[in-house]
Parts: C-alpha cells; structure tokens; sequence
C-alpha cells in the first residue's frame, strides 16, 4: 500500500461520503443509467467496505504518536482527527461552542466500520434482483446509500452533535424505507410508527447530550469521558446523562417498552429488513452504549443495572413472542429484538466485547436470515409459516443459508452465534446475580426453540402443492447468502486466542482489561445441552411430530393468549393515544378555538368592527350635512370661547 | 363717516346668505361662488375694521388691509384649484351635483 500507516485512517471520513455522494447521484442521474444508476450506489458501499480493510490495516501499523494515543479507558490505540466546523459565539470567548466534526477510529469504530460496509454491500447486491421491476428501483438505491452513509457517520463521529445528527438521519431514512411501498396504508403507517417512537427515545439523547456539553462545555466524546473519568463531571450529571443516553438506545434498538416499531417494519421491502436487523438502525443503539461505556461505567456503574434489567427484561419477552408468531419476518423481528436485548444485557453486566462480538455474528446470522426470507417470500409471495413447508425440496440453496443462519443464532457449536452467546452468558455470569445468569440461559433456550421452530416449519416437512412451481433464489441473490452464510458459519473463529500476534477478538475490541477467549466449561455445556436439546426437540414436534403440543396449548391457553397478543403493548399504547393523547390534544384543540382564536384574535377586530359599524351612520354622504356640521361646531367653538372670556 | 356697525352688519349678512348657499345649492359651482361671497364677507369686515379702527390700540390701518390682500390671493388660488376638481368631477360624473359624488359614504 502506498499511503503509509496511520495516514490511511484520516481518510477514513471518505467511507460514508462515498455513499453520501452516491444518493444524490442516483437520485438525478439515475434515470439517464442503465440499470437506473444502482451501480453507483453499489461502487460506493464497495469502495466503503475497501476503505475498511485499510483503515483497519493502518489502524493495525499505528503507533502512539500525534493524532493517535492510548486510551485510559480502553487501552487500546485511539485515533482522533477534528476539524473545525464553525464557532458559536466570539473564539475564545466565554460561553461560546466550537463544533467540530471529526472521527474517531478505534477497535469498536473499525468493527462497526466492517460490519456495515459489508452488510450494506451485500443487502445492495442481494436488493438487485430482488426489487428488479419495481418503479422506485432508483429512489430506493438511493435511500439505500444514504442509510448506509448515516449509519456510518454515526460511528465515525467523535462528538456527541455530529452523533445526534447522523442518528437523525439514520431514523428518517428508516423512516423513507420502511415506507418505502407508500401505496399501502400499513407501511404508511408502520413508517410513522417507527419514526414517531424512536423520536420519544431521540429527546432522551438529546437531553442527555446537552447535559454532558453543559458540565464539559464541549460535544467532544472524549472529553466527557476524560471529565466523568477524572470526576469533574458530578455523579448526578453522569449518571442522569448515561440513563438520558440509553433512552435514545432503547428507542433505536427496540428495547422495551419502545420495541413496537420494529415488528411493524417489516412493512418495507424484506432486504431493508436484512440492514435494518443487521446492520444500521437497530445496532446503533448498543453502539451508542458501547461508544459511551466510560459514562456508564463511571461511578459505580448504577446505569449499567438500569441496562442489563432493560436488556433482560427485553431478551425474554421478545422471544417468548417470537416462539409463538407465525408469520416468519415476525419471527424473526422478534428474534432481532430478544438478541438487542441480550447485547444490552451482555454491556450491563461489563460485556462489552461480549456485546460487540455478539453484535456482528448476530448481524451476519440475522442479515442471513432475512435475506434467506426474502428469497421465501419473493418466490412464494407467502409470508405465514403455515403456508410453507418442505421448501428445502425446490429451494434447496435458501434452505442451507437459512439453516445456518438459524443453527448460528440458535448457538449450536462452531457457528457464530454459539461463541458469542457464551462470551455474554459468562459476563452475566460474571458481573449479575443468579437470577440473570438463569433467566439468560432460559432465554438462550427459548431463541433455539423458535429459531428451531421457524427453520422445519418453513423448509421440512411436507412441500405443499401450491408451492411446488418455487424456483430458488437467482445468482444476484444467491452470491450475497451464500457469503454471508460462510461467515455465519466460520465468524465465530476470530474469538480464539490464536497463537501468534493476533490474540482473539477480546484483545481486539475490549475495555480495561485485556479478555482473552475464554470458556467456562458447566456454562458451555449447559449452553450446547439447551441449544441441541431445543433442536432436537423441535424436529420431534414439527417434522416427526411425534411429539403434540396440544395439551400444554390448551392447559395454558390464558399465558398463549397473553403472549400471542404481543403482551398487548399495541393495545396499551393505543389506549394511552386514545385515552390521554387525544383527550389532551382535544382539550388544547378547544384552548386554541376559544381562548387563542375567538377572544384574543379575534376579540379585539370584533370590538373595532362593532365600533365601525356604530359610527358609520354620521357619514351621511351629503355635503350639507357636513357644512352644517362644521358651522354648528364653528358657532358651538365660538360660544365656548365667548363664555370663557365674558 | 357710517357708523362701523353697519359694515358689520353687512358682513354678517353677506357671510350668512354665503352659508346659506353652501349648504342649501347642489351645484359645485353654486358652492364655490357662495364660498366666494363668505370670503367677500370676511374682507368687507376686514376693511371696515382697518380704517374705523385706526389709531386704537396697537393695530395700525394696514393690518387689515394686508389681511385682505391675503384672502383674496388665497381665495383666488382656491377658486383655481376648486375648479379644476368640479372640472374633472364633471368629466368623471357628467354632473356637478354634489349629491351624487358621494364614494366615499358607506
């Protein structure tokens, strides 16, 4: 490479401004390109995902000099490049801000670098065949690039406004995928919906970002970490920000109770479901946590227990949800959340390489998952489970992609998933009490169960008739799975502490300490037991079905109904709309009418009008009228001064 | 020499006949020349003061007199002006009867 070591990572900021530039390109020139333009987004994202190997090259060859140095927090080499983006206020002058916009390149940002670049790319390629026909081929290219440009801008940033600003764009362009089919009245709606809660979460991180720039008086991420670290921060504000902050996590990655969005996004088209799970939007949020850990750490680390009950409690609802739904994209949305729940868990019990690491090989199993859906869907135009079957027999490459993609999630060894699902049962078990580390394998259970579920409900079986004119996925759409599919099979090998420089992905993404691999041996098996034991068990009640779960259905029908209604959480929030939002919009609608309107605008018009229409009348229109007038007042003007005089 | 109180009493004739007019006539023109008459009126006071009054107090004789020099060059510019607006009011209107002009009334 010519460009030496660490010059390589200042250039960094060109990864999400390729795919920047790509939008608007598409968007104006793509109706004059073949293919409508689509390439071009394509070359971006590529030359994104190239930029990343060599960032992570120089980031490997750098040493602590200049830009770079060696964080308190995580020991590891940090890079931070700022530019000055303008001044509020008179330089040097109290009170006034100067904003930058920088990036900051450490393990965790090259991490999410690889991750995004490679998932977009492949959900683009895979989207080639998949949106072929549609009349907004074009358009969404270009949501696409500029999706995969916020998401990584956000991880770039090294302050908290550059942050915020490129988390709003994340949610707007969720917001422009999710509806992407506008025509139908449910996507319309589901886009709202995942705009409109999100944004709840949003006022919490920007509350929360203003609080720390009030105490620091900088956005700068490492400056707060600097203040919380060296106690110039007061534990009030820290604590009180890291909880703000991870109410913006908890609306962008689904936590409960602001989870509700994500099973409705599955209105846009399925591989914008694949980057949304996988990728950007949802993974912002544990990133988010990951990025700030200083501030949550600090003091004791009360919010971190606020984390780790969110995440658990999230963890377990969501797959007990998705053990029992039947549509398969929401099987596997709730799947995303109960995982979201589990990397959430995993930081509030210390794991954050866990977290980290749980992240990606999620993100490649899930990204798998959806696209192996939408290979289902697009061929059978089929989303019920109960509409497929035995799908293995005329999509045989979907199923195998699939089955990995759920074998990994599911954690049976070897796959991704497994290694890093231990890595978060040992943190829990580590740093929480009993009850965490029992609910977690419960939890890890429940998730083989359903991943189990869905994978012999869709692909073993009996094939049905309907279904038998199904062809497999096309090249465009087979080359991305099948890449995914060996890293979800083979991910889970860069934990190992291999002999050699390269010491495992714990002493590559980490905090504080060094965190070789490791394994606990009663954990791992108990783990492996769960997991195999819930497949196994699986085959017996759906493909053998030697095994009929009607009698449990029907000994706990009241529970079933409880969780097949989603806990009845769209119901509460209607009902708080209904209830609470529309009395109280009612009630300001009637302040505005009467108050507002009719007396303080209006009032004071009416009162001139009447006063107009009451003095009219001497306007008579004749002009003896008005010479009398004047003469009486001459005469009258004439008398009042004679009187005064005599 | 006539006692003043008669040219007074002339004036105040000539002054009320003028208000009369004014307020009685339809055409503009009427109105004007009624105007004229009050000013005339004004004058005839005017004079009849200047040379009756002279003498008396602090006035000189030509106070008056240049008073009423004054209100004939005022009256004059107004008669011009004045008809140049019944002239264009006629052209407008094809009438200068002022209960007619009324656009302005509500």
């Amino acid at each position: 490479m010519p460009v030496s070591g660490a010059r390589m990572m200042e250039w960094a900021w060109l990864i999400p401004v390729f795919s920047f530039a790509a939008a608007p390109a598409v968007v104006i020139f793509g109706r004059f390109l073949p293919g409508k333009g689509s390439w071009i987004s394509i070359l971006a994202i590529a030359g994104g995902f190239l930029m990343f190997w060599l960032v992570l090259g120089s980031w490997m060859g750098a040493e602590a000099v200049g830009n770079c140095f060696t964080s308190e927090n995580t020991q590891m080499l940090t890079c931070d490049y700022e530019r000055s983006w303008f001044n509020a206020g008179v330089v040097g002058a109290v009170g006034s801000v100067s904003l930058n916009w920088g990036i900051l390149i450490d393990p965790l940002t090259i991490a999410m670098l690889g991750l995004v670049t490679f998932v977009a790319l492949m959900v683009q390629v895979y989207s080639l065949a998949y949106m072929k026909g549609d009349p907004r081929f074009g358009w969404y290219f270009a949501i696409h690039s500029l999706f995969a440009a916020s998401m990584l801008t956000l991880v770039l940033a090294d302050n908290f406004l550059l942050l915020y600003v490129a988390w709003e764009l994340v949610g707007i362009c969720s917001y422009l995928l999710i509806g992407f089919w506008h025509e139908r009245r449910s996507a319309r709606e589901a886009a709202k919906k995942a705009f409109i809660v999100t944004r709840i979460g949003d006022v919490g991180l920007l509350i929360g970002i203003l609080l720390i720039w009030r105490d620091v008086g900088s956005f700068s991420m490492l400056d707060a970490f600097e203040a919380a670290r060296t106690g110039a921060m007061s534990e009030g504000v820290v604590t009180a920000s890291a909880i703000l902050l991870f109410l913006g996590a908890m609306g962008k990655s689904a936590q409960v109770p602001f989870h509700v969005w994500l099973p409705d996004a599955m209105e846009g088209p399925t591989p914008v479901s694949a980057l949304i799970h996988a990728a950007t939007m949802v993974v912002a949020g544990v990133y988010l946590v990951a990025r700030t850990f200083p501030l949550f750490e600090a003091y004791d680390a009360d919010p971190l227990m606020v984390v780790a009950i969110v995440g658990l409690v999230t963890a377990l609802g969501a797959a007990t949800v998705a053990l029992v739904a039947t549509d398969l994209k929401r099987i596997l949305a709730y799947s995303t959340i109960s995982h979201l729940g589990l990397m959430m868990l995993s930081l509030g019990a210390f794991g954050y390489t866990a977290a980290i690491f749980h992240m990606m090989a999620h993100g490649f199993s899930k990204a798998l998952l959806f696209l192996g859906a939408g290979s289902v869907l697009h061929s059978t135009e089929f989303q019920e489970t109960g509409e497929m079957g035995g799908l293995r027999k005329v999509m045989p490459l979907t199923a195998i992609v699939f089955s990995i993609g759920a074998l990994s999630l599911g954690g049976i060894p070897i796959l991704a998933g497994f290694w890093s699902k231990d890595e978060i049962l040992i943190a829990v078990n580590d740093h929480r009490n009993v009850t965490f580390i029992v609910l977690t394998l419960f939890t890890a259970l429940l998730s083989a169960l359903y991943m189990a579920r869905a994978m012999f409900l869709v692909f073993f079986g009996q094939l049905k008739d309907q279904n038998s004119h199904v062809h497999d996925a096309p090249a465009a759409m087979a080359f991305p799975m099948v890449l995914l599919g060996v890293l979800a099979l083979g991910f889970g090998l860069i934990s190992f502490n291999w002999p050699g420089s390269y010491g495992g992905i714990g002493t590559f993404v980490f905090f504080e300490h060094s965190e070789k691999f490791h394994f606990e041996i009663w954990l791992g098996a108990v783990s492996i037991v769960l997991a195999i034991g819930a497949f196994v068990f699986a085959h017996r009640v759906y493909v053998e079905k030697s095994i009929s779960l009607e009698g449990v259905r029907k000994r706990n029908s009241g529970i079933l109904k409880v969780i097949e209604n989603k806990y009845y959480f769209d119901e509460a929030y209607q009902w708080v709309i209904d209830r609470v939002v529309f009395v109280f919009s009612r009630f300001i609608a009637f302040f505005d009418r009467a108050i507002v309107n009719d007396i303080i605008v209006n009032g004071p018009a009416d009162v001139t009008r009447k006063f107009g229409i009451a003095l009219r009348v001497h306007v008579t229109g004749h002009v003896y009228s008005y010479t009398l007038a004047m003469a009486a007042g001459s005469v009258g003007l004439g008398l009042f001064v004679w009187l005064r005089v005599v | 020499m006539v006692d003043l109180v008669w040219f007074q009493l002339l004036s105040a004739v000539l002054f009320v006949i003028g208000l009369y007019g004014v307020m009685a006539r339809r055409s503009a023109v009427l109105i004007i020349m009624s105007i004229e008459l009050m000013l005339n009126a004004v004058n005839i006071n005017l004079i009849a003061a200047a040379s009756h009054m002279e003498g008396i107090g602090k006035f000189s004789d030509f106070d008056g007199q240049l008073i009423a020099i004054f209100i004939i060059t005022v009256a004059a510019a107004e008669v011009g002006l004045a008809l140049a607006i019944i002239l264009r009011m006629f052209r407008n209107k094809s009438t200068v009867n002022v209960d007619e002009i009324n656009l302005m009334k509500w």
